[in-house]
This record gives C-alpha cells, structure tokens and sequence, in this order.
C-alpha cells in the first residue's frame, strides 16, 4: 500500500513537471517581442551628443548601447527634423541631426506611431523614444557618415 | 567685349559641371529592404531588415551596402534572441555585415537613360567579420534621377563560420538562406 503511494506521488510530480515544462517551452517558443514604448528610456540625450559618442570611439559606445541578444537600449533622443522619408515597409523615418552635425539619428516608426511622426515638420524640435539597432560612424567603403539608427519608434510625451 | 568672352567661359563651364554632375557620382541609398528566408522541413524561417544604406558609383560601378545586423525583424521573438546571440550571428561583437562590390558589365548599364538592365556584381561580402568571394546578378532599373536595384541569391551560412554547435537551431536552419535586397537610391 505505501508503495503504490508513493509511485502515485512520483507520477503525478513528473507528470505536473512535464506539464509545466511544456507550458515554459510554450510561452518561450511564443514569446512576444518586447514593448519598447512601454519600456522606460535608459538614457536621454540629444542627437549631438550620441553622434559625438560615437564618433570619439565606437567599440566604446556599442558597449555601451548594444546587448547581445538583441534587445539593445531603449533610448530617447532630442534634436532638430532634418529629412521625413518613408521605408519600403510604409514606416515613416525621421532624421534628427544638429545643423553644424557630421551624422545624425534616424528613427523609424512602426505602423501604429506613423500619424504622429506625420505631424512633425522639418525644423521642429523634437524627442523620440525608440530603441538603437546600430551606431553613427564614418564608413570608409560607403565615404560617408552613417547615421545611429533607431527602431519602433514615437514621438516622447516628456 | 572682354567682359562678355569671360562670362561665356563662366557659363560653359558652369553648363559643363552641371552637366557632368547628372551622369557622374555617387547615388545613395533612400530605402532598402533586405529579406533572408530559409525553408527547412521543420519550420520556415524569414527576416526582414529595413535600415541598411547604400550607395553606387555610376562611373566607377562600385556598390557598397552596410546592414545593421540587429535590425534584422523575425516574427518569433524567441527566433530573434538566438540569431543576435554569441551562439550565432554575435551582433554585439559584429554589428554590420557588408557588401563591397563592382558591377562588372558597367558597359551594359546606362545610368543616362531609362530602363531596366541587368548587373553582374562581383565583390566581397562580409558577416561576422569573415570575407568571402560574391559574384551575383542583379536588375538596375533607372527611372529619371531614381536607380532601383534589385537581387535574389543565396548565401552558405558555413562559409562564413556560421555554424551550430548546440541548442535548436542546428534542425531549424538551412545551410544555405536565400537573400533579396531590394533598394532604391538617388544622387545626394
């Protein structure tokens, strides 16, 4: 008798492991992509001084703003709107770059904060929240300045 | 009379530069998409990148194309950890792949006169930071001051060291994932 309950036990235990171990995978495998609006902004600064981080030393600034899984900082950016474009995926790009700049930040919006980036005009000060894909450089190949590109963009409600 | 043969020559030269300017120089990149698919039994798996810039030299030929590598979009989050992971693609440490190149039937292309045409582009692509040999075919398509590029080819992961020593996605991968790039550029 006690040996049959503690096999019970012992099958219901692996059995509840197994279940959860499943349900872990699950959501692993589903896992949705993370909010980068609704995350908080780990630095703030303005275009100038990001694209001036990055051209005193690069090894430096990607530390300091890349992860290695991807998920790199989430950053809000103030300067000046130099060019408004669209990319093939009907995302509006914004350029934020200071008059006297080498490069500049350009952000891409997502479908949803589109109407918001519409409503900015060439010349307004702005900030935008958005998270950094790769930094500003000069490239040698292309002969000119990259821009910091950031992604899933919107307009900062300070 | 003086003054009037000086601003003839002013005005030459200046008809001469503009003219010269529409044929030659460099064209830059206003949008490019960049897609990479891999089809496996197990599952398909599709990136798209929409942040790399590029630019091509109309006299010379050269194209060069710089993509951030973490602005590669997968649909599974899961999918885009491990391709930005030390594992595999380590885009931490190797931020940008490039493509350096020389469209090579430069006779064949005229960047003066719309229409389509088709470009053999050999060159040097590099990921995570090993460089290896491409020689691919592309359609230019020129629209007025617009250059349209457009190529499909496929790419050996294993060549450039990307392989898989643990975890999923050994089974998930295809050794080699077709690319499209897919760009329009103009004069800056």
């Amino acid at each position: 008798m006690k040996r049959g309950k503690i096999i019970k036990s012992v099958i219901i235990i692996a059995v509840a492991g197994i279940i959860i171990a499943g349900a872990v995978g699950l959501y692993m495998f589903n896992m949705p992509h993370r909010n980068v609006q609704k995350a908080n902004a780990v630095y703030n600064l303005t275009s100038s001084q990001i694209v001036t981080e990055y051209l005193t030393d690069k090894e430096l600034a990607n530390k300091k703003y890349l992860s290695g899984d991807g998920d790199s900082k989430v950053l809000k950016i103030s300067g000046v709107v130099n060019r408004i474009s669209e990319d093939f995926n009907g995302q509006k790009v914004v350029l934020l770059k200071g008059a006297d700049d080498k490069a500049g930040v350009s952000a891409s919006f997502t479908k949803e904060t589109n109407p918001n980036a519409a409503k900015l005009k060439v010349g307004e000060a702005v900030t935008i929240k958005g998270v950094i894909r790769s930094g500003a450089s000069f490239d040698k190949d292309l002969a000119l300045y990259e821009n910091v590109i950031l992604e899933k963009s919107d307009v900062a409600t300070k | 009379m003086e003054k009037l043969s000086s601003l003839t020559i002013i005005l030459a030269l200046f008809v001469t530069f503009s003219a010269g300017a529409q044929t030659s120089g460099k064209v830059v990149s206003t949008k490019t998409h960049i897609k990479f698919f891999s089809a496996t039994p197990a599952e398909n798996i599709e990136a798209n990148n929409n942040t790399a810039v590029g630019t091509i030299n109309k006299e010379t030929g050269e194209v060069v194309f710089s993509v951030p590598m973490q602005g590669f979009e997968f649909e599974k989050a899961l999918m885009q950890k491990h391709f930005n992971s030390d594992n595999f693609l380590d885009t931490k440490s190797f931020p940008k792949a490039k493509l350096i190149g020389k469209i090579t039937n430069l006779d064949k292309v005229n960047f003066t006169k719309d229409g389509t045409y088709e470009a053999i582009v050999q060159g040097d692509m590099t990921i995570k930071g090993v460089t290896k040999p491409i020689d691919e075919k592309g359609t230019v398509v020129v629209k007025g001051n617009m250059v349209e590029v457009q190529s499909k080819f496929n790419l050996t992961l294993a060549d450039y060291g990307i392989t898989f020593v643990k975890g999923k996605p050994s089974s998930n991968i295809a050794k080699s994932v077709e690319v499209t790039i897919h760009s329009e550029l103009q004069a800056q």
